[in-house]
């Protein structure tokens, strides 16, 4: 780890009605780092995540990302500056893609450099058929969603969000709406971005994927961080109880 | 089959133009059966003629009282049918009553259709303008201005006679007056009788000129010899006896023209039945035009105001959102012929649109809220992913909604706002009631010239289709366009 990390996440808390869904979590993700975060269904990693660009408001602790502050209580309306210059500079991908079915996967790469960052026309879609080379989809540029298959679509995705140059990548379990067929072709892509140097942040199941590409892997059970480290020592000597019953091994 | 459809051609052939072999029963037969004498006339036309009692509704007029008289002189009772003035005729001929009793002109062409008994009432066409105006006295110096008067009447007849005169044609004799003295008009041509009360009352307006002369009658179907026979023979009863002269005398109807009842000719604009001619085409072309700038224009601001609403109800405060709410049930709710009026006789006092504006905005506003619906459901049906998406690229909620969301949510609502499209170029017809002369009000006019419907009607019914089709192939050509290609 290099200088100020990109993100700084400190006792971050998020209630949901009757419910803390995240309880309290300290994490810090350097620049170029791969984190990949971990965990059973409910523990709070969609939530976590959420949280770092603020789709999910938090309601307690504090997130520094991409040189931005966010607190609790921000308002979309009165604080939109803020929050635009902070999903400006960290980029996500969804599980289920929701890429714009009205576009082209060229037109969904190229848009938000075009009217965001307001690059001219011609040097955005140079930009979004680079990133589409790079996914392995420089063919496709011309095809709509619907007629792409989940990988492509993921693909397509991934390059949208690298479109905006971003300093951190958030990315929401990105192949758990894949057939398993499938899942191999965006996994070479985020290992791909990984070796380029990325930082993301990937919630994911897939454990040989995380053990491949993280730098660390973080376990969240119930809300809260239960155990963290290099993917060797977390996945192979795994201490905490909730960590075990992930990998389907004995209490211990 | 092809034995009973010629059967059936037949018959109507039969029924349609020559007399049948067997001489229908006479209606006169029928009446003193029935033991009443069913009268038609129209209360809209108000008072003196047949109207309701503002004190208790009962059903008043002079011409209840000669329905009344006339009745009791067959030895039957009078019960009076209410029907819309310009579809007296049709009536009759369909057999909804026996009689017209109601300001009906004697006229060549209405001979064509109708029986007239000696006529009970002889009017004068007044020329009625403003004080503070120009100071007009003939028909012909009020060349290209707008001239007000009863759609169907003799007084449009009249009108419509005068070289470069524009008529403006109204449903009911209250509001060619009240146009006149808001300046929407130059001049209004009316029976003198209802220039006496409708008109000369107000300050502002003065008779001008008499342009025209003419008599009221008792109609019957022409296949009826024996009840016009005794109808007529009734009439004569009551002039000799006097008591038509104190009916007429009661309403302050009586005057010199009325003692000269009998030798009264054919009024001027009196014309022999037209037959549909280039000049008819032309007018209908005119027309059509005109309904489709009225249904487009209509449609922009339906179009552009629903998109507005939607977007309010979607993010606006909850004030907003109930004002938005409410608007589109109070539109929705009523209809839009109640929302013409007041549009344009209702707020006259506070802001005199002219008749095609008030049209224009009187559509534009009713379908409003229905498309607000339609965008409503368009918005609701893109995911909420879709707008996630877009926030999380760093776009400002104003981008998401402009980029992203709304292209999708058109496409959902385009099948029913092109729907609407097509429901709004035939709705259009209704702005007639207004005064403006559309495709439908262009129908009307002529039937009454050609003295039928049939054409009139067909030719209305094909210009409308050579609108609405195109529109409709259009409308799909544009989803298919647009459409996100279902996979």
């Amino acid at each position: 780890m290099t200088g100020a990390p990109v993100i700084a996440i400190r006792n971050l808390r998020v209630v949901r009605g009757a419910t803390e869904v995240v309880r309290g979590v300290d994490l810090e993700v350097g620049r170029g780092e791969v984190i990949a975060v971990v965990g059973p269904s409910g523990s709070g990693k969609s939530t976590l995540l959420r949280a770092l660009n603020y789709l999910t408001p938090f309601t307690e602790g504090e997130v520094t990302i991409a040189g931005h502050r966010l607190r609790p209580g921000l308002c979309e309306r009165r604080d939109a500056a803020l929050l635009r210059a902070v999903r400006r500079r960290v980029g996500m991908v969804f599980q289920s893609f929701h890429l714009f079915p009205h576009l082209t996967a060229l037109e969904n790469v190229a848009t938000a450099p075009r009217h965001v960052l307001g690059l001219v026309a011609g040097e955005a879609e140079r930009r979004a058929r680079a990133l589409l080379d790079r996914v392995g989809l420089a063919t496709h540029a011309d095809a709509h969603p619907h007629a792409l298959s989940g990988g492509q679509q993921q693909r397509v995705a991934i390059a949208r969000a690298l479109a905006m140059e971003p300093a951190a990548l958030l990315l929401d379990e990105p192949t758990s709406a894949l057939d398993p067929g499938l899942v191999g072709e965006v996994l070479e892509v985020v290992a791909d971005l990984a070796a380029r140097g990325q930082t993301m942040v990937v919630v994911t199941h897939e454990m040989a994927f995380a053990r491949r590409v993280a730098d660390r892997v973080v376990v969240l059970a119930g809300g809260r961080v239960v155990e963290s480290g290099p993917p060797d020592a977390v996945l192979d000597r795994p201490r905490a109880p909730e960590t075990r019953a992930l990998l389907g091994l004995d209490p211990g | 089959m092809r034995g009973l459809v010629a059967g059936v051609v037949a018959v109507l052939v039969a029924g349609g133009s020559a007399p049948a072999r067997t001489p229908p029963p006479d209606a006169l037969a029928a009446v003193r059966a029935r033991g009443t004498l069913r009268w038609g006339g129209d209360m809209q036309g108000g008072e003196p003629y047949v109207f309701q009692d503002p004190r208790d509704g009962r059903l008043v007029g002079f011409e209840v009282e000669l329905a009344d008289a006339l009745a009791r002189r067959l030895g039957v009772r009078a019960a009076f049918v209410q029907a819309d003035w310009h579809h007296l005729v049709p009536s009759l001929e369909r057999g909804d009553f026996d009689v017209i009793l109601n300001g009906l002109e004697v006229t060549a062409a209405r001979r064509g259709r109708v029986a007239f008994t000696r006529p009970y009432y002889a009017f004068a066409e007044t020329l009625v303008v403003r004080r503070d105006g120009p100071a007009f006295d003939s028909l012909a110096a009020l060349a290209g201005r707008r001239v007000g008067t009863l759609g169907g009447s003799l007084a449009a007849d009249v009108v419509a006679a005068a070289p470069g005169v524009r008529a403006v044609l109204y449903e009911g004799v209250e509001e060619p007056y009240g146009d006149l003295e808001r300046g929407r008009i130059d001049a209004v041509v009316l029976d003198d009788v209802i220039a006496a009360r409708y008109g000369l009352v107000r300050p502002a307006l003065r008779l001008a000129a008499l342009v025209g002369e003419g008599t009221y009658a008792v109609a019957v179907r022409p296949d009826a010899p024996a009840l016009l026979g005794a109808v007529d023979a009734a009439l004569g009863a009551l002039v000799a006896s006097g008591e038509l002269r104190a009916i007429l005398e009661r309403w302050r109807l009586w005057n010199d023209r009325q003692t000269a009842l009998a030798a009264v000719a054919a009024a001027p604009g009196d014309a022999p039945p037209a037959r549909l001619g280039g000049v008819h085409v032309a007018l209908f072309l005119r027309a059509a035009a005109n309904t489709l700038v009225i249904t487009a224009l209509a449609m922009a601001i339906a179009a552009a105001g629903g998109l507005s609403l939607a977007l309010v109800r979607r993010s606006g405060g909850r004030v907003a959102r109930g004002a938005v709410t409410g608007y589109v049930e109070l539109f929705r709710g009523t209809p839009v012929l109640l929302q013409l009026y007041v549009l344009y006789y209702g707020l006259a006092p506070v802001v005199a649109l002219d008749a095609f504006t008030a049209a224009v905005l009187g559509l534009g506003l009713n379908y409003a809220a229905y498309e607000a619906e339609l965008y409503r459901a368009g918005l609701e049906a893109v995911p909420a992913g879709q707008t996630e998406a877009a926030l999380a690229l760093g776009m400002s909620h104003g981008q998401a909604l402009r980029r992203i969301v709304l292209p999708q949510a058109l496409r959902t609502a385009l099948p029913g706002v092109t729907n609407d499209f097509i429901a709004l170029l035939k709705d259009s017809s209704l702005v007639s009631v207004i005064t403006v002369v559309e495709l439908t009000k262009q129908m009307t006019i002529t039937a009454v010239d050609l003295r039928g419907w049939l054409v009139p009607g067909l030719l209305c019914a094909a210009l409308y289709l050579a609108l609405s089709y195109p529109l409709a192939r259009l409308a799909r050509r544009l989803e298919r366009r647009l459409a996100p290609a279902a996979a």
